[in-house]
């Protein structure tokens, strides 16, 4: 009785909207302010990427085609960039998603004073601003008077300082060690919130059947958190493929390019080398496969 | 109630408006001249206090100007000056130096100083003026020298037992004095050189790359594929390798260290005396005890080379205050109060005067620190082409120099990819 006034009622709404087009028009101030806010400045991006602009010269921006595409298909250093920001948004994410699933699954049956103590200690490291973080794990690797190298000398397990930040092989190891203790907190409240989600019949019902411990994660707990490790892994790489403060901090994109990501190409390209042109170019390209990616990851998410 | 709020809200609205219209015809009745002045002295610990005494007795001698600094971080300036000239917002006035100088220079809105100098230059040291000009004009007037010396600790070097009376004097000799260093104290580190990938970091290995024989970058042309290039890329690998140096850090970021007698021989400016002493209050007698400074060890060309980091002040053409902001110029860098205050108190930099304007700083200037650089240390000073081109050919030049101090990649492809980023700029 009551889904049926519901359907009726929506009914009555929709003739109602249908003879009152004007109501489509209230969304126009928000598409405005859209179109000012986001729209601008992917435009400008896009009309400036076709020019050969440098900010420091005294000369005006000259339009050059494809010409600066060109150039960044042949630019060695741009596709080392865009190899490293997918090393490390990926690679940062799939790591701190499962830190984040095994203290969710861990801390999930912990209650009381015990379990929100434990729970304001793991999600600390996410109320430490980014830079904090970054110069906070810099002073630790430091080679010389550098915690982490001064621990284990003193242990015993090394007897030379790791160069953790000046060794081409590990500066990228190191810098995505302090971007997941950074972001595994944030995966980790997430999911504990939809673990708490998860229905209890389902739960006891699969108790009853007599379900192992880990029959219940993988069967059970993993497919209903699908869905927040998507979304939330969706927002985490593009947040990583834009992530400047704490690669800036530590490494400034060095040793050689060994950290460079797109997001420090094109912060050098732009404001060291100010070739505003060729910056564009970047960061076209970089938002056209952010956009690819997010769409794929919604058809994915919608497909579930 | 509604309508009474909103006619409360109007009239505080419109008392704000003529308010701040009453203190704007204020500021503008008393007739003072406002000039900005953007520098990184106010923004940093040390020098903060000497620029601010040093504006506060200008403002006191000319009462009808008032200086408002503006601090801006150094590794930054270059940056928002460039930015706030094309968004048509610069200041009067700005501190500059080394590349960053030629940067702005390049948006062509620095005022030529051609027709200010005066008598100015007759006071001005000949050198001191001959690097600073772009397309054939002056685009800056010299405000500190700060050249860069080999500084040694002579007590880390009688503990590895070394004459601290005689730093090494070539390469080789310095490789060897490294050593020596390394094993009897392994918790120092034996030379200071800043390998960050930043334009700065480029001119101070400049003098290094010099006494090897390589010029990675003249004018337009670039040459970092070259034996000598090789040769000063090995080099460092080699002081990489042993320890000797501790690549990635900053040269401001080895000045606490060297205070802390943990840096055995720094490659830094004259500044570094000013820094070591106002970290651990080291009394000049003691300080002239604990360290010296002479010329870079000579690599195989068999010449020592310097760079000079001295600071630089530029006018903006768009200062509707020339006069006022040229006198305040004119007062910091060659004014005798100026001069005691910044250059030589915390900046303890060198004044560009071809002689000291008086006895006081006659004496001052008196020093081991400061005659071993302008006897010794400033007749070595090289300098790079500076401008847009040198700051795009630092990033590939030093990121190549990373390379080889962080990796086992060979050395000559190395050279290669430099040389190959460089031509396609």
């Amino acid at each position: 009785m009551m889904e049926a006034a519901s359907a009726h009622a929506t009914n009555v709404l929709r003739r109602k909207r249908r003879g009152t087009p004007w109501l489509d028009s209230m969304v126009a101030p928000a598409l405005g302010v859209l179109a000012i806010v986001v729209g601008y400045p992917i435009v400008y991006t896009l009309v400036l990427s076709a020019h050969d602009y440098d900010l420091a010269g005294t000369e005006a921006p000259r339009y050059i085609g494809v010409a600066n595409y060109h150039k960044l298909v042949e630019d060695p250093t741009f596709w080392k960039a865009l190899v490293n920001s997918g090393i490390y948004a990926f690679g940062s994410v799939a790591v701190a998603a499962l830190i984040g699933l095994a203290l969710a699954l861990l801390t999930e049956d912990l209650v009381g004073r015990k379990g929100r103590i434990a729970r304001m200690l793991l999600l600390a490291p996410w109320a430490v601003p980014f830079v904090v973080t970054a110069f906070l794990f810099r002073y630790m690797y430091l080679q010389n008077g550098g915690a982490i190298n001064a621990a284990l000398i003193e242990t015993g397990l090394i007897r030379a300082p790791i160069p953790w930040l000046n060794s081409a092989y590990l500066a990228m190891p190191a810098v995505m060690v302090a971007n997941v203790w950074a972001m595994a907190p944030f995966f980790f409240l997430l999911l504990s919130a939809a673990l708490a989600g998860i229905p209890n019949e389902v739960i006891e019902s699969a108790r009853v059947d007599r379900a192992s411990r880990f029959d219940l994660v993988v069967r059970i707990k993993l497919p209903f958190l699908r869905n927040a490790l998507l979304i939330g892994s969706l927002l985490m790489i593009i947040a990583n493929f834009n992530d400047f403060a704490k690669i800036w901090a530590m490494t400034q994109g060095g040793p050689g390019y060994s950290t460079t990501t797109l997001v420090i190409y094109v912060y050098r390209q732009a404001f060291e080398k100010f070739a505003f042109g060729y910056a564009s170019a970047i960061g076209v390209v970089w938002l056209v496969l952010l956009l690819g990616f997010a769409m794929a990851y919604l058809r994915a998410l919608r497909a579930n | 109630m509604l309508r009474t709020i909103r006619v409360s809200l109007a009239i505080c609205a419109l008392a704000a408006t003529l308010a701040a219209g009453f203190i704007f015809d204020a500021q503008a009745a008393d007739g003072k001249v406002v000039l900005t002045f953007a520098n990184w002295a106010a923004a940093e610990g040390t020098t903060k206090p000497a620029i601010e005494k040093a504006i506060a007795e200008f403002e006191k001698a000319h009462p009808d100007i008032e200086i408002k600094s503006e601090a801006i971080s150094f590794s930054e300036i270059a940056r928002q000056l460039v930015l706030r000239v094309r968004s048509g917002n610069p200041p009067d006035v700005a501190q500059l130096a080394g590349n960053d100088t030629f940067v702005v220079a390049a948006t062509g809105r620095l005022e030529p100083l051609d027709s200010y100098l005066g008598d100015v230059q007759s006071r001005l040291k000949p050198d001191s003026i001959k690097d600073l000009r772009h397309q054939g004009k002056l685009i800056a007037l010299p405000w500190t020298l700060a050249p860069a010396g080999f500084w040694y600790n002579k007590a880390i070097m009688a503990k590895a037992g070394l004459d601290p009376e005689h730093p090494p004097q070539t390469v080789d000799e310095l490789t060897k004095a490294m050593a020596a260093i390394k094993k009897s104290q392994p918790d120092v580190i034996p030379l200071a050189l800043d390998t960050t990938n930043r334009p700065f970091a480029l001119q101070s290995n400049w003098p290094w790359m010099a006494t090897f024989g390589a010029t990675p970058v003249v004018e337009s042309k670039s040459q970092a594929d070259t034996p000598e290039m090789k040769r000063y890329l090995g080099w460092l690998r080699d002081l990489a390798k042993s320890g000797y140096i501790d690549p990635g850090r900053k040269i401001g970021e080895f000045r606490p260290l060297a205070a802390q007698d943990k840096v055995a021989f720094v490659w830094d400016q004259v500044l570094l005396q000013g820094v070591i002493q106002s970290a651990n209050k080291m009394s000049d007698a003691d300080f002239y005890k604990r360290w010296g400074v002479t010329t870079q060890p000579a690599g195989p060309s068999g010449k020592a080379y310097s760079f000079e980091g001295g600071h630089q002040l530029v006018l903006f053409a768009d200062s509707k205050q020339k006069k006022a902001a040229w006198m305040f110029m004119q007062y910091l860098a060659t004014s005798p109060e100026a001069i005691k205050v910044y250059t030589l108190g915390p900046g303890s930099s060198l004044p560009p005067l071809a002689a000291a304007p008086n006895a006081e700083l006659k004496a001052a200037l008196d020093t081991p620190v400061y005659q071993s650089f302008l006897t010794r240390i400033i007749p070595t000073v090289t300098t790079p082409a500076f401008g847009p081109a040198f700051a795009s050919a630092s990033t590939a030049i030093m990121a190549g120099v990373q390379q080889a101090v962080t990796s086992s990649d060979p050395i000559d492809p190395i050279a290669k990819s430099m040389q190959q980023e460089l031509d396609r700029r």
